[in-house]
């Protein structure tokens, strides 16, 4: 317990720094932008109708601003890497199903309204994300609330 | 081990709570990213180190005389004030005001936003009270015809849904900010309701402003 932390501890450690940092930063711009921005985003996928949009682009960035600060802290870690994971799962089907569509889609809504990369590279940049969630899962628990409470 | 799991669970709480708290005051304080305003509603130097953002009401009258005060600052200041201007239409109490912004916009993708927008403020006393069920003002088509603009061109760009999502957005934006009157503006992020607060407002940019009108 009272062990330094290995090269695996300390990559899972940035693993989790790493997803919870971007969904700090993609919760924390949608969440200071009216959230029409991002509903119409969410519109341009066709998967939902506007109300409903409008309701989930209320929703999500709270979601993701909670989920990256309790990952990055580390509280209840492995709860939270299931989480973040699961929403990272989801977005990759929103833009699989929007590529495979052929879908218009000039902003994913990714990280605010502003413009964004071609679907094809948010999907991968999203694998990329999904590789650390499982690294942060693994290896995620050092330096975390949950390691200091345990300690405590 | 549930004393444990208590802990962490406060600790998400307190965790959860305070971003809440510091996002919504950071809204609040308009720490947010600003969407900019479309090129033709924008001017002055992107560079400026005065940044105005105005949120307008064609049909407000105190917009009106705002819209004189900035001009004058425009032509005192020229290079250190970069005006953009945000569409807040009241819609409860100007029945057309949507219809004039869209109008406004889209006489600004063919080149006249000014001269539009200064009409629709020239003559905000004979359209601005019009009642809805009376239909629309002929005043919208007959300053368009005065400024040689397509008509029918602005008519179809007013129907655009896209013409609509700007107006929604800079309406959503504007509520983010709890901006509730209009005009209200802000300068280089620092709130200003009205005329006054402006000038009182730009004032504290003074040595910036005029630094940067120095040949």
């Amino acid at each position: 317990m009272n062990q330094k932390p290995g090269p695996k501890e300390l990559l899972g450690l940035l693993a989790r720094l790493a997803v919870g940092g971007v969904f700090i930063y993609a919760g924390l711009l949608k969440a200071l932008a009216p959230a029409e921005e991002f509903a119409y985003a969410i519109e341009s996928y066709k998967v939902i109708n506007s109300q409903l949009s409008l309701y989930s682009a209320y929703l999500t960035p709270w979601l993701e601003l909670w989920a990256g600060l309790l990952l990055a802290c580390g509280v209840f870690t492995r709860l939270n890497v299931l989480f973040t994971g699961a929403m990272l799962v989801f977005f990759e089907l929103m833009l699989g199903q929007a590529w495979l569509r052929g879908l218009p889609i000039t902003s994913c809504g990714c990280f605010g309204s502003g413009g964004s990369n071609s679907i094809g590279w948010e999907f991968s940049q999203n694998l990329l994300f999904l590789a650390l969630a499982w690294l942060a899962w693994k290896y995620g628990r050092a330096w975390s609330a949950d390691e200091w409470v345990e300690k405590a | 081990m549930d004393q444990k799991k208590a802990r962490l669970a406060a600790l998400a709480g307190l965790i959860i709570f305070s971003s809440t708290i510091a996002v919504l005051l950071a809204r609040q304080f308009n720490l947010g990213p600003v969407r900019p305003a479309p090129d033709f509603r924008t001017f002055g130097p992107a560079d400026a180190p005065v940044q105005i953002y105005e949120y307008t009401d064609f049909a407000c009258p105190a917009c009106r005389h705002a819209a004189g005060k900035l001009d004058e600052m425009i032509k005192v200041f020229g290079p250190g004030l970069r005006v953009s201007f945000k569409h807040y239409p009241l819609l409860n109490i100007h029945p057309w005001s949507l219809h004039a912004a869209a109008y406004a916009d889209c006489a600004g993708a063919q080149g006249k936003f000014k001269e539009y927008a200064a009409l629709l403020f020239e003559g905000q006393e004979n359209w601005g009270p019009a009642k809805a069920e009376g239909g629309e003002p002929k005043e919208f088509a007959e300053y368009a015809r005065k400024l040689g603009l397509d008509w029918p061109q602005m008519l179809a760009c007013s129907n655009d849904p896209e013409t609509l999502k700007t107006l929604k957005l800079d309406i959503a934006e504007a509520d983010l900010k709890g901006v509730n009157a209009t005009p209200t503006f802000f300068v280089n992020g620092a709130r200003a309701v009205g005329s006054g607060q402006l000038l009182d407002q730009a004032q504290k940019f003074d040595n910036l402003l005029r630094k940067a009108a120095k040949p």
